[in-house]
């Protein structure tokens, strides 16, 4: 009986080394994913008990740790000005957003980047401390930002604001109104803040403070649209900024309605360049536009500028969707396709057009940098504790949206805007874009946009305000943008 | 006997190897209390009274069974108690650290009059039946004699129980049949595999295992001759006679039977390997170990066909691909798994209907197996934590997988200890396994060979079982973690296992009795 019981002993060893194999696997290589896995609520809990790293921009500290002096959390998290920098931080207690969930475990310091150069430390047991993270964001342009929304939103609406580098794709401003303190829901305020967080989540109706009104909600864009429109109608319809368009009365092919204009007379009295039409607005050259490119092509022409994807700021963090649909799903499920009438109403940016402010502010650059969109990003640098450096964003293309010539007719037709269209209002302040005053049905205030990029002469930055409330783009918006642009225009 | 056990039984010291066990024993001790002190020092801040308690406790008990076993069993293998001390110990240590009640905060707290949520580690209670455990040992140790003092009253050796093969197979059907009986038998995380005693949750399993070794081996210790010599053949393989193979297999598949009802897997499992197992070492037959493996394939598949199983198409499906099954998950007929976890538009809609558990009711109208992979999930992420070293002792979050000190305390371990700890454990059973493998070459008796093989099979079998489910090595069916779970039960049934290997490695190792020879020299007369 000796030799089977023999083999038995060796086949029970050989279990057990099966396991210590298993376990080796799963410890060791699965290990970091398992520790990133979606459903691992373990890999914010753990960061309560080391200090987690400083965000900061333009070289004022914005997000610290601090110890608590409790057990738990060990350590606490404080946002400077929390309201303002909400959108592009996030917050973190435990569960995060934005850039704080996008660079978690750089900032928690378990990211292998820290622990493998800090590999002696793990090995004596000693917590990697977090990297500190610096953001592209302009913290006074930030500030003016904010507070110019605050002033000309309508009590109880929302207003965002957008300023791209056109050149690398940093966002400078990123700003929305109203906005929430995560200060609030830090890891130190505990059961309290997570009342208020749920509070927060929990908010139906207009205002919903989590969602930041620069980057995650969309608005309908209005007449800013047209910018769109003029660019894919003069690359399909050979079109040029000189070239004479109707500007007279459009009649819908469906429901026989007049398409309205704001006003009847000057280049919007039967005939115009299309310059001057783009400059004043005129609803009806932009919706025959429309209807001659259809509304397929309208809005396979929006795509390059971003249309239709969630825009990819930073790892896990991503704009919401922008869309020039062909067809919706009413909320029964069934489709409903874009008709004629549609079709003209969606080249003014109406109809079901939605766009965030970065999507207008990715226009303006198009335009501003002869057609190249940079992607956007929000992260410029992260430094661990010793200041070595551990990322550095470098700039990446977008798309080339449209082509050279056509984003400098489109420029020309911007600066005509200020100087002799619906903007008069914010001739020398050096910024030129395209107004934008849509009505969002009912008793709801109109959306108002100011979309474009300054300097006028060699632009260097793209920017979208967007204001909700009574009257239009130019008085409401325009003047915001103005204000941001002159504080990012400092530097 | 084959030539390997003699060359084995040739070579052994025959030496008392008391001062090696103590030695083993103390660093079990040290370990054990270090383990303790470490929970203390990171959980609240200072050496906890807990290490004088419990550690002090386990030290105190183990030191106690040394005694007992350096005077009554002096030849037995040095290393099978402070093994298993070891693990005892650091099971303790990892019930402890889990047991809020022992924490400083929480007595604070609840000084202070907050209301805090229970917790279900029990460290009193594991401390309490280590006591018994270990009172177990010492009694087995005791009770039972050398083999070759039967006739000494009171006797009761592992021979013993060869004369009433039959009586202690009829005893395992009735203590696994217990939980099925109505008042006593109480179903627990889903498995009714338990009965109560006065305030005591017993597992009869546990010991039904023991008593089916005990009967396997009594039983094929007699007819082992006549299955492999008689039978009828078919082809290369040799079918023993029915009468001789029929009592077993009935037994077997009564128990294997049983089980289903009771929905314990994990311990069907255990008794097929047992039974496959000693099997071929009675018999020596490859051709039945195949014919074993055939019957476990017709099983699985026949319970992927009962609905009343527990789905165990289901639970390899999760094995498979547990990520859809988080929190929730739903498997439709046409093989899909759709989430129903509390994120979903479908849980929400029940919610709203105030169903008492959301995702199951959403399963149900789609027309789906519902199952929730949380916990496997879980547990992986706890060893994910721990990495190659481990978070430390008192220093991890073991708390956030469910069952974390009963089912997933390995688990547990890995998190806390690391891979590092785990392979030491590992290793620690491996040890375990290979002392009564050697222990069972070394006896003398067929049956007594059979016996440690057996009990030493299912151990190893056993913790590949739990650890291979928790591990996602194979899916994951419940079974406690021998000396490491939470469980008055198991411990008692695996100190009394390892009493029993204590006593017949102390039988086998012992010199065999000298044939007297004092007879005094041949007186040779002169003749002269």
């Amino acid at each position: 009986m000796d030799k089977p019981i023999r083999r038995v002993a060796i086949f029970g060893l050989l279990l057990i080394f099966g396991l210590m194999a298993q376990v080796n696997y799963v410890q060791g290589s699965q290990a970091e994913s398992l520790r990133k896995d979606p459903n691992n609520r373990r890999k914010y809990q753990d960061v309560f008990n080391s200090p987690r790293g400083q965000i900061s921009a333009g070289g004022v500290v914005l997000v610290t740790s601090q110890p608590t002096g409790k057990d738990n959390p060990k350590y606490g998290r404080t946002y400077k000005d929390g309201p303002i920098f909400a959108p592009v931080t996030g917050f973190f207690n435990g569960y995060a957003t934005k850039v704080e969930a996008s660079y978690n475990s750089l900032l928690g310091g378990s990211d292998k980047r820290i622990t493998q150069q800090r590999w002696f430390d793990t090995f004596i047991g000693k917590k990697a401390e977090g990297a500190d993270l610096e953001m592209t964001i302009d913290p006074e342009a930030q500030r003016t930002a904010y507070r110019a929304l605050q002033e000309k939103t309508q009590e109880g609406r929302r207003g965002g604001a957008v300023v791209l580098d056109i050149k690398t794709g940093a966002l400078k401003v990123a700003a929305s109104w109203p906005s929430f303190d995560p200060n609030e829901v830090a890891p130190q305020t505990g059961q309290k803040g997570t009342k208020r967080l749920n509070e927060l989540n929990g908010r139906t109706g207009v205002i919903q403070p989590l969602v930041d009104n620069a980057l995650s909600q969309t608005f309908p864009p209005g007449s800013s649209f047209k910018a769109v429109t003029s660019a894919v109608g003069m690359e399909q319809l050979n079109l040029t900024s000189s070239s004479t368009v109707n500007t007279g009365p459009l009649t819908l092919p469906e429901s026989n309605k007049l398409l309205p204009n704001s006003h009847d007379h000057g280049n919007c009295g039967g005939q115009a360049p299309l310059k001057g039409a783009f400059a004043e607005s005129c609803n009806t050259s932009f919706g025959r536009m429309a209807l001659e490119l259809g509304i397929q092509r309208l809005s396979d022409g929006a795509q390059p500028f971003g249309f239709g994807k969630n825009i990819k700021i930073e790892p896990d963090f991503r704009s919401a969707v922008s869309d020039v649909p062909v067809s919706i799903k009413d909320a029964q499920g069934k489709t409903i396709e874009t008709g004629k009438d549609g079709t003209a109403r969606s080249g003014i940016g109406q109809e079901n057009v939605r766009a965030t402010p970065l999507q207008m502010a990715m226009v303006a650059a198009a335009i501003a940098n002869n057609g190249k969109i940079m992607n956007p990003y929000v992260v410029q640098k992260v430094r661990a504790k010793d200041q070595s450096e551990l990322y550095s964003a470098s700039p990446k293309e977008f798309g080339q949206a449209i082509k050279a010539d056509t984003a400098e007719q489109l420029r020309d037709m911007m600066r005509a805007v200020v100087s002799e269209g619906t903007a008069k209002n914010l001739q020398g302040r050096n910024i030129a874009g395209k107004t934008g005053t849509a009505e969002q049905g009912g008793s709801i205030p109109n959306s108002r946009w100011f979309v474009g990029f300054g300097p006028i002469e060699n632009p260097r930055y793209a920017f979208a305000v967007i204001t909700e409330g009574p009257g239009d783009g130019a008085t409401n918006a325009g003047p915001v943008a103005a204000a941001i642009m002159a504080q990012v225009l400092k530097k | 006997m084959s030539s390997i056990g003699e060359q084995i039984r040739a070579h052994l010291p025959y030496q008392r190897r008391n001062a090696a066990a103590l030695a083993l024993l103390i660093f079990a001790m040290v370990l054990t209390l270090s383990a303790f002190a470490e929970v203390g020092i990171a959980r609240d801040g200072y050496l906890p009274p807990g290490m004088f308690i419990y550690g002090g406790g386990l030290v105190v008990m183990a030191f106690g069974a040394y005694l007992v076993q350096a005077k009554f069993a002096s030849y037995a293998d040095p290393l099978l108690l402070p093994l298993s001390v070891a693990l005892n110990g650091l099971g303790l240590a990892m019930i402890y650290r889990l047991d809020l009640d022992t924490s400083d905060d929480h007595k604070v707290a609840a000084a202070a009059g907050k209301k805090l949520l229970p917790d279900a580690a029990d460290a009193t209670g594991q401390l309490m039946w280590t006591f018994v455990g270990i009172g177990l040992f010492v009694a087995a140790v005791l009770i039972m004699r050398d083999t070759d003092k039967t006739d000494a009253p009171l006797s009761f050796t592992p021979k013993t129980a060869q004369r009433y093969t039959y009586l202690i197979g009829l005893s395992a059907i009735i203590l696994l049949l217990l939980p099925i009986v109505p008042g006593i038998g109480a179903q627990i995380n889903g498995a009714r595999v338990w009965i109560h005693l006065g305030p005591f949750s017993v597992q009869p399993g546990e010991f039904a295992k023991l008593l089916l070794v005990v009967f396997f081996a009594g039983y094929l210790v007699n007819k082992r001759q006549a299955m492999s010599l008689i039978g009828k053949k078919f082809g290369p393989i040799s079918l023993p006679r029915a009468r001789d193979l029929g009592p077993i297999l009935v037994i077997w598949f009564f128990c294997l039977g049983v089980l289903f009802m009771q929905k314990d897997l994990g311990t069907a499992l255990l008794y097929f390997g047992l039974f496959v197992s000693m099997l071929y070492i009675a018999t020596q037959r490859v051709s039945w170990v195949m014919i074993g493996m055939g019957l476990l394939a017709v099983g699985v598949f026949v319970a992927t066909l009962l609905p009343f199983m527990g789905h165990v198409n289901q639970r390899i499906d999760i094995w498979q691909n547990p990520k859809p099954y988080f929190d929730g998950g739903c498997l439709l007929d046409s093989g899909k798994v759709v989430p129903v976890n509390p994120d979903t538009a479908l849980y929400k809609e029940q919610q709203a209907l105030h169903k008492i558990s959301p995702g199951f009711s959403a399963c149900a109208k789609l027309g789906g197996e519902y199952s929730d992979s949380a916990q496997l999930m879980k547990g992986l992420f706890a060893l994910g934590q721990g990495g190659v070293l481990g978070t430390g002792l008192g220093q991890g979050q073991p708390w956030q997988t469910p069952l974390s000190f009963s089912d997933f305390i390995f688990d547990s371990m890995g998190e806390e200890l690391g891979l590092t700890g785990l392979m030491v454990l590992l290793l620690i059973y491996a040890l375990i396994v290979q002392r009564g493998m050697k222990t069972a070459v070394a006896a003398r008796d067929p049956f007594l060979k059979l016996f440690a093989g057996g009990v030493s099979f299912v151990l190893g079998l056993q913790v590949f079982v739990i650890v291979g489910g928790v591990t996602r090595l194979i899916p994951l069916t419940g079974l406690t973690t021998p000396f490491l779970s939470q469980g008055g039960s198991s411990l008692m049934a695996n100190w009394i296992l390892i009493a029993i290997l204590v006593r017949m490695s102390h039988d086998a190792r012992k010199p065999a009795p000298q044939a007297i020879q004092d007879e005094g020299m041949t007186q040779i007369v002169s003749t002269r």
